[in-house]
């Protein structure tokens, strides 16, 4: 047994809360960053036992950068004596949080990776999502990673948001090329419960403009020689998320810090919100509150097939197990929603990709 | 008791004009009930009714009243339906009576129901003890409304009684009223049992009710009863009056009203209107007035789930216990399945029907578009009942297609009166008088029946903006040039989705069917062209585009349980549609062909 080979650390600070936003955040406390930077090394503590070679360390928020160099730094060195030789090591930052001497700080302390939060470049777009940095800063954050020698540098955008028109998205799209991020996370903006943006009510586009400009990005980033390698990712040659496809490998995966989801040998927790009770519990050494879930195989082979088709590369039957109605295999290929792929295998064609739902919603029961 | 004691009568009144409210005044004014039980509208006991503000079931409850005259009275009041779905049954209560209380909205005045029901009440030569109600509301205007309904049963406005059955006000005069004025039974005790059935009821633990009001004889609960219509031996277990509770007694005579528990375990053959009578000393000749109820009204209900189609006919089968009227039989359909196509009395039956089978029996059912029986005669001669457009023959072997019109009484205040008329010109309608009563004009069409089960009633009011009252009664069969308009989905007719509709109409129909189905039916994985066509030949077409973009937009390790969850709901929504042809067709699509032309589109 090797143990688990993927950490994810969930760094919750930040300056505030944006519109869209319904991750687990703590907005201000900034007091509390080393108690918390305690309380994560004391779970690690508790949990390292399942952990074998890491192979990817994932620092999320939140805005990880608003812990500061030296706070990451402390986190990174307790982790380091497990990383596997080239352990991917990615940090999440806002551009308005990060300078170039941060960024050489980051990649000193070990980080290989950066996933610079731009979301939009333009103006308009960045406010009606309460985006604290501007354009420019965004530009700036790219190039300064670039320079201070990150393996790779990926940025999230958005798509769908209230307010985009065409022109605006293409402009985004050929202001992001022009980057030349090695890694591009392209989401479509989704109202969450909770969020400021779906309390007032704004309305998302409607399904014939989602999906024109979800095909305009497709279409751009591949133009510019990206890889459409997973829903809403898209690479360079060698630069996919080793992190992200464990995830959707359905590998096993540690998840440290408040709110944070692990999945263990088919048990999966998520401990609780609250920061302070999670500070508290892991200061008297035990482990914070939390709810868990026991994954039944069915469950499992479900979740294996929501994850898996979400890549390009097939789906082995032999490791995500039969689908629930394989009955309806023939008539999603006679749709042109699937492809190729032999007996053990099936995969989506280029129009199934879009309409992945729909698809798992045919050959699943999800009961 | 005296039969010069008795009183029997009911209480006429459109829907929330007050009619449950007086009852219970009246139930606390004669102590049949205390305080402490007192709660809104004792007599309504069904959920159902409650909440609709309506009576289905009649119930007769006994009350001893302290009259001013220093005797003791013992009044029965017959509660009626309040719906014209129910015009027999009320009829049949009526008989059972010798006043009513015409009870009337003191802001509203008379309404078509409530002027239909007097109509009965005059008919059967009961004393009308006209009541003007709600009389403490600001808006009400009982001078002119005591007029008016003085005119309409020709007495003296000045004895038109008015009461607030909210505050209790003028409620002693009205069982003074009752007294007074509403005559003693006169039935003949020493002759043959005739006792009219006005009311049954199926209760689970008790077997078949009959509520009945004896006309001649007695009833004891040794008899040995057969009802004289159905030939139906009645083994009685108990017989008693309601006070409101059910009290045994040992015996009713003529003059007094009752319920007798029957050993019957289903309603079957017994039918309302029926006379009771001793099985070894029958009466010469049943009481008048006896009809076989048909349904009017027909529709298929459909389990949406395939699986639960013996739990429907379960449930049909146990509402048929207690509901003589409803009528069912097995109906196979290729685009919904195994289900039972349905007769009703009328639209409020059918909806009062389906509401039970779902809230009750926990069934989640597609109903089809409700239509009538038309009759139609073969090349060959022979007559058809057709009670689904399905089963309508091959145009070319049709010689004539009748339907059953009815005669229709609107009510409206002057300045409806075009809206009304425009309204009955759409649906067919042949004018037949007019006449102005009270403040209103009274408008009266003869319609196909089949264009008021769809939503004349609705799109009344709402011309009406609420004003207009209906009622309205068969007058048999007319031929006219029909055709049946059937839907295609994906290139494969909906038998389900099938009308029957006049041929000028047919076009316009099938448009708006197609733009609403269009409107309801969900993006699918592939196109799918809705098409109406009438005998083969397309008349109007939409599309629904395929599905363009569905998938989660993010998916990683925190939120993995989260969008599993939300595919769960995907596939939830998933199983509430129904499967046609490969096509996914949610439950308000069969509904959309109800609402037909009210310029929705």
């Amino acid at each position: 047994m090797s143990g688990v080979r993927h950490l994810y650390l969930h760094l919750p600070f930040c300056s505030s809360r944006c519109g869209y936003c319904a991750f687990v955040v703590e907005v201000g406390g900034l007091d509390r960053r080393d108690d918390y930077a305690d309380a994560l090394l004391s779970e690690l503590h508790l949990e390292g036992d399942v952990l074998g070679r890491l192979d990817t360390v994932y620092l999320g928020g939140g805005t990880p950068t608003l812990m500061r160099p030296r706070r990451l730094r402390r986190l990174l060195d307790a982790i380091r004596p497990r990383l596997a030789p080239g352990a991917e090591v990615t940090a999440e930052a806002n551009p308005e949080t990060v300078d170039g001497r941060q960024l050489e700080a980051l990649v000193e302390a070990g980080v290989t990776r950066i996933s610079l939060g731009v979301q939009s470049l333009q103006p308009h777009l960045l406010s009606a999502l309460d985006r604290a940095a501007t354009p420019d800063q965004a530009r700036a954050a790219v190039a300064c990673a670039r320079a201070a020698g990150f393996a790779s540098v990926s940025v999230d955008l958005l798509f769908g948001v209230p307010g985009q028109d065409p022109d605006d998205l293409h402009r985004d799209l050929e202001e992001v090329v022009g980057l030349r991020p090695d890694h591009v996370s392209w989401y479509e903006l989704e109202l969450k419960a909770g969020s400021a943006l779906a309390r007032c009510g704004v309305a998302l586009p409607d399904e014939d403009a989602a999906a024109d400009a979800y095909r305009t990005v497709v279409v751009g980033l591949e133009g510019a020689g990206y890889h459409w390698y997973e829903t809403a990712n898209f690479a360079r040659r060698g630069h996919q998320c080793r992190h992200s496809l464990a995830y959707w490998g359905a590998a096993d995966y540690l998840g440290l810090g408040v709110g944070a989801v692990s999945t263990v040998a088919g048990r999966r927790w998520r401990n609780a919100a609250d920061l302070h009770a999670y500070v508290a519990a892991l200061a008297d050494g035990r482990a914070p509150r939390r709810s868990e879930e026991a994954l039944d195989p069915d469950t499992a082979r479900r979740e294996r097939w929501m994850l898996g088709l979400r890549l390009d590369r097939p789906l082995a039957l032999g490791w995500a197990g039969p689908p629930d109605h394989p009955e309806a295999l023939p008539r999603l290929r006679e749709l042109g929603l699937m492809e190729g792929g032999g007996a053990h295998e099936v995969r989506l064609s280029r129009e199934g990709r879009f309409l992945q739902n729909a698809v798992l919603g045919e050959l699943m029961e999800y009961a | 008791m005296q039969q010069s004691l008795i009183r029997n009568f009911c209480i006429i009144a459109h829907i929330d004009h007050g009619k449950s409210t007086l009852a219970d005044r009246i139930l606390q004014a004669t102590h049949a009930i205390d305080e402490r039980e007192m709660r809104d509208q004792v007599l309504d006991s069904m959920d159902l009714e409650r909440e609709r503000g309506i009576t289905i079931k009649a119930q007769a409850v006994r009350v001893g009243y302290r009259a001013s005259d220093g005797l003791h009275y013992q009044l029965n009041l017959i509660d009626t339906p309040g719906h014209v779905d129910f015009s027999y049954e009320v009829s049949r209560s009526l008989a059972a009576c010798e006043g009513a209380l015409l009870v009337v909205d003191a802001s509203q005045g008379i309404e078509a129901q409530t002027l239909a029901n007097t109509y009965l009440a005059l008919e059967s030569d009961l004393e009308i003890i006209p009541v003007l109600n709600k009389i403490d509301l600001p808006v009400a205007d009982p001078d002119l409304h005591a007029r008016a309904i003085a005119d309409l049963i020709g007495e003296n406005p000045a004895d038109v009684l008015r009461v607030s059955a909210k505050t209790g006000d003028g409620v002693a005069e009205v069982l003074e009223a009752v007294v007074e004025r509403v005559p003693p039974p006169s039935g003949d005790r020493s002759a043959p049992l005739r006792a009219l059935i006005f009311d049954s009821v199926y209760d689970q633990y008790r077997g078949v009710v009959v509520f009945a009001r004896v006309v001649d004889g007695e009833l004891d609960r040794r008899s040995r009863l057969r009802a004289m219509q159905s030939g139906l031996a009645l083994p009685a277990e108990e017989i008693g009056y309601l006070a409101p509770a059910m009290t045994p007694t040992e015996r009713l005579s003529a003059g007094e009203t009752g319920y007798v528990v029957t050993t019957l375990k289903s309603l079957g053959q017994l039918r309302v209107g029926d006379t009771l009578t001793l099985d070894d000393r029958p009466a010469h000749a049943p009481l008048p007035g006896y009809r076989e109820v048909r349904p009017m009204v027909f529709c298929g209900l459909f389990p949406v789930d395939a699986d639960r189609y013996p739990a429907l006919r379960d449930a049909l089968e146990r509402l048929s216990l207690n509901d003589a009227s409803l009528l069912w039989e097995p109906e196979t359909s290729q685009a919904l399945g195994f289900g039972f196509r349905c007769g009703f009395l009328g639209l409020l039956h059918m909806d009062i029907v389906r509401e039970r089978l779902e809230r009750e029996y926990d069934l989640d059912l597609l109903a089809t578009t409700p239509n009538v029986e038309y009759a139609v005669t073969h090349t060959s001669g022979s007559v058809l009942a057709v009670r689904s457009p399905v089963d309508l023959p091959d145009p070319n072997h049709i010689e004539v297609i009748e339907e059953p019109y009815v005669r229709a009484t609107i009510l409206v205040p002057h300045d409806g009166v075009g809206a009304v008329m425009g309204l009955c010109q759409e649906r067919r309608g042949a004018f037949v008088t007019m006449e102005a009563i009270e403040q209103r004009q009274q408008v009266v069409y003869d319609l196909p029946l089949a264009e008021i089960v769809l939503d004349f009633h609705d799109q009344l009011k709402s011309r009406t903006r609420g004003y207009a009252s209906l009622d309205y009664e068969p007058v048999g069969n007319r031929a006219g040039p029909l055709v049946r308009l059937d839907i295609l989905l994906a290139g494969d007719p909906v038998d389900a989705l099938s009308t029957i509709v006049h041929r000028d109409m047919a076009h316009a129909r099938g448009r708006d069917l197609v733009e609403r189905l269009q409107k309801t039916i969900p993006r699918q994985l592939f196109e799918v062209p809705i098409q109406a066509a009438i005998g083969g030949r397309i008349v109007a077409r939409e599309t629904v585009k395929a599905k363009r973009k569905d998938v989660l937009a993010k998916c990683y390790g925190g939120d993995i349980t989260r969008k599993r969850k939300l595919l769960e709901r995907q596939k939830e929504g998933k199983k509430r549609m129904k499967q046609v042809g490969g096509v996914e067709v949610p439950q308000e699509a069969f509904l959309s062909v109800l609402q037909i032309g009210d310029g929705g589109s």
